[in-house]
């Protein structure tokens, strides 16, 4: 069963290339441009990470994260953004709130990479719950 | 088939039929001597039968023709002259059956010496006919027979004994045909034989070499499957490596270009004119407010140098700004004037942090903005220097 992946972001680039690359690695990937949009996909397919943004013209990620905690409690959060918290006390404060916190200007390897540290490899069982 | 045992085969088989052919013509002039030896045999018989039986006819023609000597009886002269001419007739017949008989002379001397025995008997009829039967008597006494019967017994007993020695010197020649036919025809089939065992073993040596050769190709297309298999493999992770470097490539683009953007808005959202400047006071760049203030588009200032829009009040030598930046430190509150595309001045206090690249100055950011405290100010040189914090 290869584990899904919920990508949340308002660009299409960034959607489409995220799916791309997952789907490669061999997970299952279900992306949204809105809020609204991953709520209801995380209602009905309960994903194994989310993959989030921070930025929304409705709302911002924060608010979903804290609704993705109550919804799946047991999906890993990782905050993909551009924009720069800088280091030290501010990112510190972001990483308590999600499992994972990346810069979008990071290589898509190291994406990847933090994928796996999360929930593992598709075909196996995930490490990182 | 490999085109050498093929020719051989065809050999093989070229020879076997012309064996077989032979075999079949033996066996057909065989079986039409044996017809024709079959038909001699029975002339010779036809011809020992005859001889025995005109012999057997004369003895009977003899007793009745001596009866009739002896009694006149007419009866008897019928038989011996039916006996007679049976017998003349068979000994023609049988004559007649010996054209190519080596022993023919037996029967012209046996037709010879039976020709004389009818001629004294006749003779004796003749004089048992005139003189009645003493002078059938005296001229049989004084008389001697043409041929008397035991000379033609003997001369039968031989006929007997050279035709006899000719049906087994037929049977013998038979025999040794019987024992050559055999011979030659077991020598074809023993040929045969051997002939086909030499074609088994060259199919059998044709199979072997095929088996060998499936073999051989069929290892073959498996090391070509490997290795098709393994460039396969090798192009697939290469492909793959490919997807994954184009992938990573557009999404560093994606990044930057979304990092650029949202670096953008900020400085655009900044409501403080914002002029960048290289290290020789030249503009590189200014935000909306710049243009928003001072009816200044970009391009109008963009590579002009800051004095242009910027002016310290009091001319200071050198300036200020550009010390700053030569000293690569920061200027805050600097009193100065914006001068607007109108020509307007416009009191301002702004702001100058060095841009560092690698510990190197390389330009300055200048922030501005309007001083809320200070008249409006007129054209330039007209307003008082503001004062060095």
């Amino acid at each position: 069963m290869k584990k899904h992946i919920l990508a949340v972001d308002d660009e299409q680039a960034i959607r489409d290339l995220l799916q791309e690359s997952l789907t490669l690695s061999g997970y299952r990937v279900s992306t949204a441009a809105t809020l609204d949009e991953a709520r209801k996909i995380a209602r009905a397919d309960r994903p194994d990470l989310v993959i989030l943004d921070v930025q929304f013209e409705e709302c911002d990620g924060f608010v979903l994260i804290d609704e993705f905690k109550k919804l799946c409690p047991d999906s890993p959060i990782l905050l993909l953004t551009g924009i720069i918290f800088g280091d030290g006390a501010a990112r510190q404060a972001i990483e308590k709130k999600v499992a994972c916190y990346l810069d979008k200007t990071v290589p898509l390897s190291r994406i990847l990479d933090e994928v796996r540290r999360l929930i593992g490899y598709s075909e196996t069982p995930a490490t990182g719950k | 088939m490999n085109e050498n045992i093929e020719k051989r085969l065809a050999g093989i088989f070229i020879l076997m039929l012309v064996i077989l052919a032979g075999v079949a013509g033996l066996a057909v002039s065989t079986i039409r001597k044996s017809a024709d030896k079959s038909d001699w045999v029975n002339l010779t018989h036809d011809i020992i039968l005859g001889a025995n039986s005109a012999t057997a006819l004369l003895h009977a023609g003899d007793a009745s023709m001596h009866a009739y000597l002896l009694t006149g009886d007419r009866r008897d002269q019928e038989n011996y002259r039916d006996a007679y001419r049976a017998m003349v007739n068979q000994l023609d017949a049988t004559v007649g059956k010996t054209r190519s008989d080596p022993y023919r002379n037996d029967f012209l001397s046996l037709t010879n010496l039976i020709g004389r025995r009818i001629n004294y008997a006749r003779n004796l009829v003749q004089a048992r006919e005139q003189g009645g039967e003493d002078a059938a008597r005296q001229l049989a006494q004084t008389h001697p027979a043409g041929s008397s019967t035991g000379d033609i017994d003997r001369l039968t007993a031989l006929i007997n004994e050279h035709q006899q020695s000719l049906l087994r010197q037929r049977d013998h020649e038979a025999w040794v045909q019987a024992r050559n036919t055999t011979r030659v025809i077991a020598i074809c089939v023993l040929i045969n034989f051997a002939l086909l065992l030499l074609a088994g073993l060259l199919i059998r040596d044709d199979l072997a070499s095929r088996r060998i050769a499936a073999t051989a190709m069929s290892e073959a297309n498996a090391c070509l499957e490997a290795k098709v298999r393994e460039r396969t493999a090798e192009l697939l992770a290469a492909n793959q490596s490919l997807v994954k470097e184009n992938l990573e490539r557009r999404w560093s683009w994606e990044s930057l270009d979304h990092q650029f953007r949202y670096n953008q808005l900020i400085v655009n959202a900044i409501s403080e004119m914002v002029f960048v400047v290289s290290k020789a006071l030249n503009v590189t760049r200014v935000n909306p407010a710049v243009t928003h203030a001072t009816q200044w588009e970009s391009q109008d200032l963009v590579s002009q140098s800051l004095d242009r829009v910027l002016q310290v009040p009091a001319p200071a030598t050198p300036n200020p700004i550009l010390s700053a930046l030569n000293e690569g430190r920061e200027l805050q509150e600097y009193p100065a004037v914006v001068i607007a595309k109108s020509g307007a001045a416009i009191p301002v206090r702004f702001n100058l942090v060095p841009l560092r690249d690698e510990n190197k100055v390389v330009g300055g950011v200048v922030t501005a903005r309007p001083r809320l405290d200070a008249p409006p100010a007129g054209l330039p040189g007209s307003s008082k220097p503001a004062s060095k914090p």
